[in-house]
This record gives C-alpha cells, sequence and structure tokens, in this order.
C-alpha cells in the first residue's frame, strides 16, 4: 500500500523484469529476472495496474491461453484449465470476444482468468481490484485466498479492508519502504495511515469514532451502537 | 444545462456474432447543478450511457436531449465542450507529450488566449493536486497520476456537465476524498457532474441523485436515501451499519453519508 506514486508498480515491474534495477538486487525463488527471465517468468504472473496492457491475443479464449502456451501445457487440458479459468470469473459465453471491446471490470477478469488458468507459484497482483463490482471484488478476494495458502502473493491496492487476511503488509512511499506492519497494527496506527494518505475501512473507523471496540463488520458494529444505546438507557443487556 | 435520454437503446456491433445489446430503452436526465450517481454491476451498461452524454457514442435508437433540443442538432465540438468526459481508463486520454500540454490543450482548441490558457491549466493542474507534474512526458506517469491528469484535462474546459467514469479507481484514500472533495465544489459553482463508480461507499458521500443500471436498464432510480434504504442488497457500509441499528432503534433516522452516520449514532448513543 501507499500513496500515488509511492513506487508500488516500479516494485512490481521489477520483480518481473520489465525494469532494471539502478543498483543492488532482485530474486524471485532465487532468480535475477534480468539475467534469467525465463526462469522467473515461468513462475510468476502479472496483472497490470491497466489490465489493458495484459491483454494482447485476439479473442478472450486466447488470452486466457497465453500463459499456458507458453507453458507448452497438452492441448487438451489447456482447454478445459482456460475453459474453467474463464467460467470461474464469471465470463462464460464470452471466449470469443475481442479483448478491447470489453467493459472495464470485464477485462479486468480476462486478465485475472489468465492468471487463475496457470496458477504460477508467485502472484504479483497491482490494483487487481480496482474495476470490479463488489461481488466481483469479493470473488477475487476469495480466490487469492485459496491461493496464498501455495502461492506467494504480492497484493498492491488502496483498499485496506482487502489486506486484512495478509501476512504482511508493506507501506511504500516516496520510493522507499517506510513500514513493514500486520494489517490489524496498521489500521489501529493512526499516525502511519495519516502519513501515508490510508484510511481505514469504514466499519473500524466509524467504530473507532464512536469510541465502541474493533468492530469488523456492519452487523458487529450495530451490535456494539445497540448494547451502547440499552446501556445509557440503563435497560436490560441482552 | 439539463441533458435527458429518453428511451435510449444501443446496440454494439449488430448484425454479426458479437452483436451486444448494452442499453435497453433508458429514460433519465441530468438536472442542472446535480451530483448524479450511476451505479451498478461488471457490464450493466454505465460506460455506455455515460457515452452517450456527449454523443461520443450515439443511440442506436431514442433520443438525447439538451435543454429540450435533439443533441445531434448541436455542434459535436460545442457539445464536447458543454458535456467534459473522462474515461474509465485514464490512458486514453493523455496523448500530448507532457501533462502540462495536454492540460492545456481543450482550452487552447476553444480558442482562449495564451493567458487564459496557462491560467486555466494552472488551476486544473492545482484542484488535482498535480502541479509539480507538469513538466513530465505524459508516459511517465503513475496509475493514479495519469487518472488525475485526465481529469485536469477535462476540468480545464470549465464544462457545465463533468461526466466521470470511475474517477477514483487507483486513487489512494486521501486522493479519493480530495477528489470527491472537488465534485462538491464544482456542485456549488453550478456545475452538474455524472459520478459513475462501482464503489457504493464513494456515491453515498456526494450523490444528490443514483441512478442504478442493470442489465442495460434502470433498475433504481431517486434520492440516495431512497434507492440504499428501499433495497439494502445495493447499499453502502454505512447504510448497512444504520438499517441494522434501526431494526431496534427505529427513531435514528435514515442517515446515508459517512458524516450523518456518525452523527446520527453518536446522537442515538448519547441520548
Ligand atoms: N516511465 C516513467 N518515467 C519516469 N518516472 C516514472 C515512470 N513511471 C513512473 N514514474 C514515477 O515513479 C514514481 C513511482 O511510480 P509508480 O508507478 O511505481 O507508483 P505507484 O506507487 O504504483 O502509484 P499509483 O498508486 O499511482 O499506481 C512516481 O513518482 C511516478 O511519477
Ligand atoms: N465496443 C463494444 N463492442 C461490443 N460490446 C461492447 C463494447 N463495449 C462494451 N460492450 C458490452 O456492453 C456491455 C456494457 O458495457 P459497459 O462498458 O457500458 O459496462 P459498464 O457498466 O461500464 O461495466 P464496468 O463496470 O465493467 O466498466 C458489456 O456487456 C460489454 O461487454
Ligand atoms: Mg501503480
Ligand atoms: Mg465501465
Amino acid at each position: 500500500m501507499g500513496p500515488n506514486g509511492g513506487g508500488k508498480s516500479t516494485l512490481v515491474r521489477l520483480l518481473n523484469g520489465l525494469l532494471v534495477p539502478d543498483s543492488g538486487e532482485v530474486a524471485v525463488a532465487g532468480h535475477d529476472p534480468v539475467t534469467e527471465p525465463f526462469e522467473v517468468r515461468k513462475r510468476t504472473g502479472v496483472l497490470f495496474q491497466n489490465p489493458e496492457n495484459g491483454l494482447v491475443a485476439p479473442f478472450v479464449e486466447d488470452d486466457v491461453a497465453f500463459g499456458l502456451e507458453n507453458l507448452g501445457v497438452p492441448r487438451e487440458e489447456m482447454r478445459r484449465r482456460v475453459a474453467e479459468a474463464i467460467r470461474s470469473v464469471g465470463l462464460s459465453g464470452y471466449e470469443r470476444r475481442e479483448p478491447h471491446t470489453l467493459s472495464g471490470g470485464e477485462k479486468q477478469r480476462v486478465a485475472l482468468a489468465g492468471l487463475l488458468a496457470v496458477e504460477p507459484e508467485v502472484l504479483l497482483l497491482d490494483e487487481p481490484t480496482s474495476m470490479l463490482d463488489a461481488p466481483g471484488r469479493r470473488e477475487v478476494l476469495r480466490r487469492i485466498g485459496g491461493l496464498r495458502r501455495s502461492k506467494t502473493v504480492l497484493h498492491v491496492t488502496h483498499h485496506l479492508e482487502e489486506l486484512l487476511e495478509a501476512d504482511r503488509v508493506l507501506v511504500i512511499n516516496g520510493g522507499r519502504l517506510v513500514a513493514e506492519v500486520e494489517p490489524g497494527r496498521l489500521m489501529a496506527d493512526a499516525a502511519l495511515l495519516e502519513e501515508n494518505r490510508l484510511v481505514p475501512p469504514t466499519v473500524p473507523r466509524l467504530a473507532a469514532d464512536l469510541g465502541l471496540g474493533s468492530c469488523r463488520t456492519p452487523e458487529d458494529l450495530a451490535g456494539a451502537v445497540l448494547r451502547r444505546v440499552w446501556e445509557g438507557s440503563g435497560a436490560e443487556i441482552r | 444545462m439539463r441533458i435527458s435520454l429518453e428511451d435510449v437503446w444501443h446496440v454494439y456491433s449488430p448484425g454479426t456474432a458479437f452483436e451486444t445489446v448494452a442499453l435497453r430503452g433508458v429514460s433519465l436526465s441530468v438536472e442542472p447543478g446535480e451530483v448524479l450517481g450511476i451505479v451498478g454491476g461488471t457490464g450493466s451498461g454505465k460506460s455506455t450511457l455515460a457515452a452517450h452524454l456527449n454523443l461520443l457514442l450515439r443511440p442506436t435508437s431514442g433520443r438525447v436531449l439538451v435543454d429540450g433540443r435533439d443533441a445531434l442538432a448541436l455542434r459535436k465540438s460545442e457539445l464536447r465542450r458543454r458535456v467534459g468526459l473522462v474515461f474509465q481508463f485514464p490512458e486514453q486520454a493523455l496523448f500530448a507529450p507532457s501533462v502540462e500540454e495536454d492540460v492545456a490543450f481543450a482550452p487552447r482548441q476553444m480558442g482562449l488566449g495564451p493567458e487564459a490558457v496557462e491560467e486555466r491549466t494552472a488551476a486544473a493542474l492545482g484542484v488535482l493536486g498535480i502541479a509539480h507534474l507538469a513538466r513530465r512526458p505524459t508516459r511517465a506517469l503513475s496509475g493514479g497520476e495519469q487518472r488525475r491528469a485526465a481529469i485536469a484535462g477535462t476540468l480545464a474546459m470549465r464544462p457545465q456537465v463533468l461526466v466521470l467514469d470511475e474517477p477514483t479507481a487507483g486513487l489512494d484514500p486521501f486522493s479519493r476524498r480530495e477528489l470527491l472533495g472537488v465534485v462538491r465544489r464544482l456542485r456549488e459553482e453550478g456545475t452538474s457532474v455524472v459520478l459513475v463508480s462501482h464503489d457504493l461507499d464513494e456515491v453515498a458521500e456526494v450523490s444528490d441523485r443514483l441512478c442504478v443500471m442493470e442489465g442495460g436498464a434502470v433498475r433504481a432510480e431517486g434520492t440516495p436515501e431512497e434507492v440504499f434504504y428501499g433495497e439494502l442488497a445495493l447499499a453502502p457500509t454505512t447504510v448497512r451499519v444504520a438499517a441494522r441499528v434501526r431494526e431496534s432503534a427505529p427513531g435514528l433516522g435514515r442517515p446515508v453519508s459517512y458524516d450523518e452516520t456518525l452523527r446520527s449514532l453518536r446522537a442515538l448513543i448519547g441520548g
């Protein structure tokens, strides 16, 4: 996380070898993305911040198949995995559509399907939900949650609520790594949030502004509010 | 100015295997000086609708009216100037070599003198907080910087209606708030703003009226209060909290924005 222009996408591009560090070293699974690009690319999948930059093939199905083709996956298996990936992002029926004619969220889903078809060891996701509606966003987060048990996921986002389950949050500002914290600690650290132009999600923010303890869901918060009301009125606490 | 759509249909690639009916008889209006939020799921037709407001896309059938007159009768250049549209993908809008030149392009095109062009360019860059990027090549910006540059370019035209397609996607949280502040200021100055967004929380903050799209049609329309409390599945976080509290404390009222919600919950707890 971190403010616009902080260096998040630059970091992603360094990790996949699109950019070369002026000094210092980058290693992905022990390989240098610049001198061993093939070793790195076969293990990593990237979702670019602008999904249009990741869509290269004439039809949606070719685009989703692109990564698998590069890995030399047999045809039958490829067909099966492509169909499954397209289905899992809710785009069945879009196989023969041209990517440039899709809506913003549809483009982002296609890019994501390409990654899900491959299930690479390392996933570099640069704002993967920026164009998605709420159900799409939930579904992607669920998929990321499932993948992270066996994969390494780097998830760039401006929405702190998307990182509540992350192991660590790195805050990047002005090209520097300014903090490395657990998501819960970041959310509770008003100064750190403020310095980095971050805002906590609505529910914890409301809870804090109301002087109530930590709450995660709207239902939790409503319950905490009502308990406080009943205490105040001297009524039975249910 | 008032823009209205009357029974607008839009079909992409008609007669081909990819034929897509993106709008199915949409009727709505953008009233002078209001903020109209357009929400709806992926592929529901929001961007297609937005592009009809300045006739970047033409209706397959139906009409677009500007102050009661068929918009097709207006000069295209004039319509584009009065109705400023910022695309969902900002890269598509940036074409000049530098940010400054990009923002200055439209005012210059409008025939304004060098001083006025400079004044508007500086003002737009300032409002979007990117004065420090004026000389930067447009291809050398981060995602959020690109978004702000694209918005500045349209703002510099000083349109009567500003149409923003997912303007906060890719903005950091403070920038998101700042942009909503810009929208409020524009409304105070009499500019209408159409805010297309899939982010209900942010639409809830600034919209006077909402239009919910689904499958190319208007599924619901009204004030945020009517729409959100009418259908909680569509509601932002604040309303979901308040609606839940109202089940046991109906006196709460129907707050929508963050500040309203905080105020009414405080009042409830306090007394
Ligand atoms: N091609 C380029 N040439 C010169 N400067 C660049 C280039 N691309 C990015 N920058 C600058 O490098 C800095 C870091 O950019 P980067 O894209 O990594 O930011 P980011 O954290 O991803 O921001 P955002 O949240 O806006 O996407 C910014 O100041 C940006 O203006
Ligand atoms: N050029 C095109 N050719 C064919 N179909 C198109 C074209 N552009 C959009 N569509 C289709 O029209 C429908 C509406 O698209 P639109 O871009 O208006 O959706 P949207 O509500 O803006 O979605 P999102 O939130 O994903 O941006 C989608 O199903 C899309 O696939
Ligand atoms: Mg970025
Ligand atoms: Mg759109």
